[in-house]
C-alpha cells in the first residue's frame, strides 16, 4: 500500500477532538461555544485549547458578541479550514480506495 | 486495517456533521403568522357563535391547515432568499419529528368532525398536548427554546385536564378562547420574543 495519503493527513485536524470540532462546523454556518461543548461533551478548558489550536492554524474564526446581555462566542470555519477539511476527507477516501483495490 | 480505520473515521465525521446540522431558519415570522391565524380563528369562532362539535373541529382544522401552509411558504421564501435548498437534511429531520403527533391530532380532529359533539374542551386540550409533543420532538433539531415552548403546552394541557376534571374553575371556559390563548397569544408572544432576539441571518 502506498503510505503517501496516510502521511499527508493534516496533523492539526487529525487529533480526535479537533476533528470533531471541524466536522460539526463543516455542517453548520456557525456554532456557539456552548453548542460545541454540549454536543461534544468536552470541558471548557479542553474545548478552548482545541479552538485556539485551530484558530492559530487559520482553520476557524472566533467571534465574540452579546446576546440577551450575555457574552456569546461563536465559531465558524474559514475558507482555509473548509479546504483543509475537504482535503482530509479526500485523503481518507483515497486510503479506503487504495486498500480495497489491492 | 487502515481501510477500516479510515472508514470508521469517515462514519464518525458523517455522524457529527448530521448532528450539527440544526434547523436555523428564522422562526419569528412563522410564529407571528401562526399566532395571528390563531387569534383570527378565535375571533371567527366567537363572532359566528360556532358551538357545535363539527363546526369547532372544522374551524380549527382549517386554521391548522392555513398555519401549516403559511409556515411552509415562509420557510421556503427564506430558503430562496438565502439561495439555499429548502428540503435540507435539518428540514427533513424537523418534519419527521413533527409529523407523528400532528398526524395523531389530525386523526382525532377528523374523528370528532364526523362523530364528535360536546367534547370540544377535551379536544382542545388533546390538541394542545399533541402540539406540545410535536414542538418538543422537533426541538431536538432546533434551537433550545422550542423544547421549552413545547413543555409549556404539554404541562399546561396536563394541568388543565386535572383542573377541568376536578372542577377547580368556578366559571365556564370557552374552547375557542382556550385555543385562541394557546395557538394565538402564546405564539404571538414567542414570535415577538424571537423577533427581538433572533439573529438576522439564519440557515437550515
Amino acid at each position: 500500500m502506498n503510505p503517501e495519503p496516510f502521511l499527508q493527513l493534516d496533523r492539526v485536524i487529525h487529533e480526535k477532538g479537533r476533528l470533531a470540532i471541524m466536522s460539526m462546523l463543516a455542517a453548520s454556518p456557525e456554532l456557539s461555544f456552548t453548542e460545541l461543548r454540549d454536543a461534544l461533551t468536552m470541558t471548557d478548558g479542553n474545548l478552548t485549547t482545541h479552538i485556539r489550536a485551530l484558530q492559530q492554524e487559520g482553520y476557524i474564526s472566533v467571534a465574540k458578541s452579546y446576546q440577551n446581555n450575555r457574552p456569546l462566542t461563536t465559531c465558524s470555519l474559514t475558507p482555509a479550514g473548509r479546504k483543509a477539511f475537504a482535503e482530509y476527507i479526500n485523503l481518507l477516501e483515497q486510503i479506503i480506495r487504495q486498500t480495497r483495490s489491492k | 486495517m487502515e481501510s477500516n480505520w479510515a472508514a470508521e473515521q469517515l462514519q464518525t465525521i458523517r455522524t457529527l456533521m448530521e448532528r450539527s446540522a440544526v434547523y436555523r431558519r428564522a422562526l419569528a415570522p412563522i410564529m407571528l403568522f401562526a399566532g395571528l391565524t390563531g387569534l383570527v380563528t378565535m375571533g371567527l369562532g366567537l363572532c359566528l357563535d360556532i358551538n357545535s362539535g363539527r363546526g369547532f373541529c372544522g374551524l380549527w382544522l382549517g386554521a391548522a391547515a392555513v398555519a401549516v401552509t403559511g409556515a411552509f411558504l415562509l420557510a421556503r421564501r427564506q430558503a430562496i432568499k438565502d439561495r439555499e435548498p429548502f428540503w435540507s437534511p435539518p428540514t427533513r429531520r424537523v418534519t419527521q419529528a413533527l409529523l407523528p403527533p400532528l398526524l395523531a391530532g389530525l386523526s382525532l380532529g377528523l374523528l370528532l368532525l364526523v362523530f364528535g359533539h360536546g367534547i370540544e374542551l377535551a379536544a382542545s386540550l388533546i390538541w394542545i398536548l399533541f402540539y406540545g409533543c410535536a414542538l418538543h420532538a422537533a426541538g431536538f433539531f432546533m434551537p433550545r427554546g422550542i423544547k421549552w415552548f413545547g413543555w409549556i403546552f404539554i404541562l399546561s394541557a396536563c394541568g388543565l385536564f386535572y383542573a377541568f376534571m376536578l372542577h377547580w374553575f368556578d366559571f365556564e371556559v370557552n374552547p375557542h378562547e382556550l385555543m385562541g390563548f394557546f395557538f394565538g397569544v402564546l405564539h404571538l408572544a414567542y414570535g415577538a420574543y424571537l423577533y427581538l432576539t433572533e439573529k438576522g441571518k439564519n440557515a437550515a
